[in-house]
């Protein structure tokens, strides 16, 4: 696409055109951005190619460290993509109707994170060509089972939540966008299934909304908490825990709402849509961020404290290895870095600006990333019985290139989905209606 | 009452087994024995089957029985051996870490020394109290976690007590590694070092190995359907290890036979880290009146 | 065992086979220095207590004194001793041992029990089995319906079974009723009020700046 087709296409109102203008114009900087996204993905899929030809050995993974940053990096993943539910459930029952901008933000990121979850747990099978054996001699008793029908449920969710609050604005560039391409044309047609404002349109697609808005909640809940489980139904220290659900489930809030905020300083820079996401929404993150937060120190004291107080066995080691062993530097930088003086500096109402709370926002992601790996792999390192007479490889866990490259890709993966659907659709919610059958259209507050 | 009362050549021993649940077959250890049989056919034997039940068989019919030269079929292999609870006892006042178990154990399921079934471990409960060897395998636990957490079923706990694992079926999610509190699993992080053999799959045997699923020690349950030890209890030196059915009441570790209620009373037995609920089958016997005396490196290990 | 103050003895008797016995052993033995004794075995039973007689005589019918026997059991793997450590014949040539009050048996309480002669200076190794119905019955719990979390997957506990289900089907019902709206949704036809709302739309949009 070049500039004429901006010039081209007419828009109504300023509004339209500010909303709508990235999905018509290509600028070089994208280009670049995909293309460098597609180079990580590359990678990626060498390091994968790898794996499967030579099997689970090019990873780093041993006898005792069976489960290394694929999990973590699954775990992660699964976290962030608990934000949908945030916005689209939380928010918006609490009417907090400042958040409504970043709402479609906010389910692009939980898709994009659910998929990508999806796939790194396959990536992490050593027999990847049985995985439909999950189906045909699925066993109910098992947490892997929860977990696969927990997340294919929230999957189905938070596509149908995407689409719905996503499906006025998709007739709205069916019906105004003419200078596109005609794959476009016919993408807008069939996925705007003959929307057209009509009134008794308007009533159910709101009542639709409200149920998902209701429905998601426990879905997002248990998808989190069944996740817990995986560990928390084992006898490996730090997993042995009963607090485990709530704990991941207030981290992945935590770490979900620091995601909000990188992807809204990125997305705002690069739309130029400065007055859509003003420095007031980021302010009002950086709260909630704090409020977050602190949800989530509660449940870290509660989880670490009662350990190292009783220092039990294997327990008790786990525990000192985190605290002044070999993990401290890592774990350290995780509590401080990444949970507690985000807290303080976010207290403070410089630090709420677009930049400072960029940089904030992405030391809290990259904490919830580190603390991922720190719940995985010390805890296998620590069992019961003492590793012995096995090889030196087997007592570290060193992540190797092949690994690395399939979790950078992964990521890259989860920012080519994001940006894509970015792309595809307005990222701002263009019609707004207002509560009720009422059929007249509002203007977006902002 | 007449069943009970038999004629039974005395020179003669019988072992019976009715593997696969339908083929009686009789091995006899003597070996003129067959034709002797075959000329009297008219006279018939009782004898009793491996699940307890008297037959009466025309001696013609005694056959030397085929020995299965590999275990079941992964269908058959979920079934286990009907009537038996098989169990282990592990006697740490006797081991000094000659490792022939392991040697044995890699030996029969083509292991390389890097990733064995069984392992010896130092143990040393305290500081103040005297370090012992500790050979560890599978404890085939009656309440186990590993099973619990497959999603596929690709682990199972036979009848018999055996946790088994069926390599055709695991999708290599290593949850019942990370399940299993005593670390008795490994996983074929590779292509398995031997190479392709040529032998169906069973799970019984754990051979041929496939690469990206799991395995472990499995009680050698190819050997247990002819009556015979495993490999890690015949090759022990020192007599550490007794197995035996836990029907019968009665343990062996190849030399002595005991019973099992016996020994567990009399050297106070217990089963390793009782609290977790896991019930295993193996017990341990604690290492004191210990017949060597703890070395880190003896001529055997060395 | 049903009556058990009625004393009920049992004799087995027992056949030596003797002239090709020990075909191969002939050489290094010597035939001449070896005879074989002939065991008999009777079995006693007075309500509890069980015992196992053997008496042991030679081939002129005369009783051996002193003879070692070894009395067992047979289990899966191996021979179970029973008795005393050593069991020796008396002047009889009679030896009394106690059948373990509590050894279990097959399913109907069968044991084989076999008893040798072992490594003698006089006579031939000699191994005699009887079956008899002392042991316990056991019966072998087969644990295959049972319904637990380790079991297979057609045995998952009928609670679990039901929680997950419901759970799905509620939560797929919901999802089913979204489709089925949307669906509806897509079948609306435009009529004039659309049109209206969509002239409406556009007056209404007041630009802030």
């Amino acid at each position: 696409m070049s500039k004429s087709n901006i010039e081209l296409q007419k828009f109504r109102t300023k509004r339209g055109k500010r909303l709508l203008t990235h999905l018509i114009s290509t600028s070089l900087q994208y280009k670049l951005w995909i293309a460098f996204l597609l180079l990580l993905i590359v990678l990626g899929l060498i390091g994968y190619y790898r794996q499967l030809r030579y099997g689970l050995v090019v990873t780093a993974m041993r006898d005792y460290t069976s489960w290394g940053i694929y999990i973590s990096n699954f775990v992660f993943f699964v976290a962030i993509s608990l934000v949908g539910s945030l916005f689209s459930s939380i928010l918006k029952l609490n009417k907090n109707l400042w958040a409504r901008p970043l709402t479609r933000i906010s389910e692009i990121i939980a898709v994009a994170a659910i998929i990508c979850a999806a796939v790194i747990i396959i990536v992490d099978m050593g027999r990847p060509d049985r995985i439909f054996y999950v189906i045909t001699h699925l066993r109910i008793q098992s947490p892997i089972i929860w977990d696969v029908i927990i997340i294919s449920t929230y999957l189905v969710i938070s596509i149908l939540l995407l689409y719905i609050s996503l499906l006025p604005d998709i007739a709205l560039c069916r019906d105004r966008l003419t200078e596109i391409p005609k794959w476009k044309k016919t993408l807008y047609r069939i996925t705007a299934i003959n929307w057209h404002n009509h009134p008794k349109q308007i009533a159910m697609l709101q009542k639709v909304n409200k149920i998902l808005a209701i429905a998601i909640l426990p879905v997002a809940f248990a998808i989190h908490t069944v996740t817990s489980w995986l560990f928390a139904t084992t006898w490996r220290p730090g997993w042995d825990s009963t607090n485990l659900g709530p704990y991941f489930v207030s981290g992945a809030f935590m770490a979900g709402a620091a995601v909000i905020i990188v992807a809204m300083y990125f997305v705002r820079k690069h739309l130029k849509l400065s007055k859509y996401i003003t420095n007031i929404h980021f302010d009002k993150m950086g709260k909630l961020l704090v409020l977050l937060s602190l949800v989530y120190l509660y449940f870290n004291i509660n989880e670490y404290l009662g350990p190292a107080f009783k220092m039990v066995g294997v327990e008790g080691e786990h525990i000192t290895e985190l605290f002044v062993g070999n993990y401290a530097p890592m774990y350290w930088f995780v509590q401080l870095g990444g949970l507690i003086l985000p807290i303080i500096f976010l207290m403070f109402n410089r630090f709420r600006k677009p930049l400072p709370i960029l940089i904030i926002s992405i030391f809290v992601v990259l904490g919830a990333w580190f603390k991922r790996f720190l719940i995985v792999i010390p805890s296998l390192q620590h069992p019961y019985l003492p590793i012995q007479g096995v090889d030196e490889s087997y007592l570290h866990y060193n992540p190797t290139w092949e690994e690395w490259a399939i979790t950078i890709s992964s990521f890259a993966w989860l920012l080519l989905i994001i940006t894509v659907l970015i792309k595809l659709f307005p990222v701002i919610p263009i019609k707004k209606y207002k509560q009720g059958s009422e059929t007249i259209f509002k203007q977006n507050i902002f | 009452m007449e069943n009970d009362t038999t004629k039974i050549p005395a020179r003669r021993k019988f072992l019976i087994d009715l593997s696969n649940g339908s083929v009686l077959a009789i091995y006899g250890l003597s070996y003129n024995s067959i034709s002797s049989c075959k000329q009297a056919s008219e006279e018939k034997t009782t004898l009793m089957t491996t699940d307890g039940k008297l037959v009466q068989v025309p001696n013609s019919e005694i056959e030397e029985m085929e020995h299965l030269s590999h275990g079941a079929s992964p269908k058959e292999a979920r079934k286990g051996i009907p009537g038996k609870k098989f169990v282990m006892v592990v006697d740490l006042a006797k081991c000094k870490n000659a490792k022939n178990c392991i040697e044995a154990c890699d030996k029969h399921h083509n292991l390389t020394p890097d990733r064995p079934y069984i392992k010896v471990l130092k143990m040393q409960d305290n500081e103040k109290s005297a370090p012992y060897w500790m050979p560890k395998k599978c404890f085939q636990c009656d309440n186990p976690p590993c099973v619990k957490v497959c999603p596929v079923g690709a682990t199972y706990k036979r009848t018999d007590g055996i946790v088994l694992v069926d390599n055709e079926r695991c999708i290599g999610c290593r949850f019942c590694m990370a399940a299993c509190p005593y670390s008795a699993r490994v996983f074929n992080w590779g292509a398995p070092p031997e190479g392709k053999l040529d032998i169906p799959y069973s799970p019984e045997t754990s051979l041929p190995s496939q690469i990206g699923t799991v395995a472990k020690c499995d009680f050698c349950p190819e050997m247990l359907r002819q009556n015979k030890l495993p490999h890690c209890v015949t090759s022990c030196p020192n007599g550490v290890i007794y197995f035996g059915d836990e029907i019968d009441d009665t343990v062996t570790n190849g030399e002595e036979t005991v019973r099992l209620s016996t020994l567990l009373k009399e050297k106070a037995g217990y089963r390793y880290m009782e609290e977790l609920g896991t019930k295993p089958r193996v017990y341990y016997l604690p290492p004191v009146d210990r017949l060597f005396p703890f070395e880190e490196t003896t001529q055997e290990n060395s | 065992m049903k009556s058990e103050t009625k004393l009920i003895s049992y004799f087995l008797e027992v056949i030596m086979a003797v002239t090709f016995i020990f075909g191969a052993n002939t050489i290094s033995y010597g035939q001449d220095d070896l005879q074989d004794a002939i065991v008999t075995l009777s079995f006693t039973e007075d309500g509890k207590t069980k015992i196992i007689q053997a008496k042991a005589t030679d081939q002129d019918g005369i009783p051996i004194e002193d003879l070692e026997l070894y009395f067992y059991v047979q289990r899966t793997f191996s021979l179970l001793p029973i008795g005393d450590f050593f069991n020796a014949t008396d002047e009889n040539g009679i030896v009394e041992i106690l059948f373990p009050e509590d050894l279990p048996g097959a399913a109907e309480g069968h044991v084989k029990i076999v008893v040798k002669i072992l490594e003698s200076d006089m006579y031939n190794d000699l191994t005699l089995e009887a079956i008899k119905n002392w042991g316990i019955p056991t019966q072998v719990d087969q644990f295959e319906e049972k319904r637990s979390l380790w079991a297979a997957a057609a045995n998952a506990p009928i609670t679990l079974v039901l929680s997950i289900s419901g759970m799905i089907l509620a939560i797929w019902f919901i999802i089913g009723y979204i489709i089925f709206i949307m669906y509806k949704i897509g079948k609306i036809k435009a009529d004039k009020d659309t049109q209206f709302i969509e002239e409406g739309y556009f007056k209404d949009i007041i630009e802030r700046s």
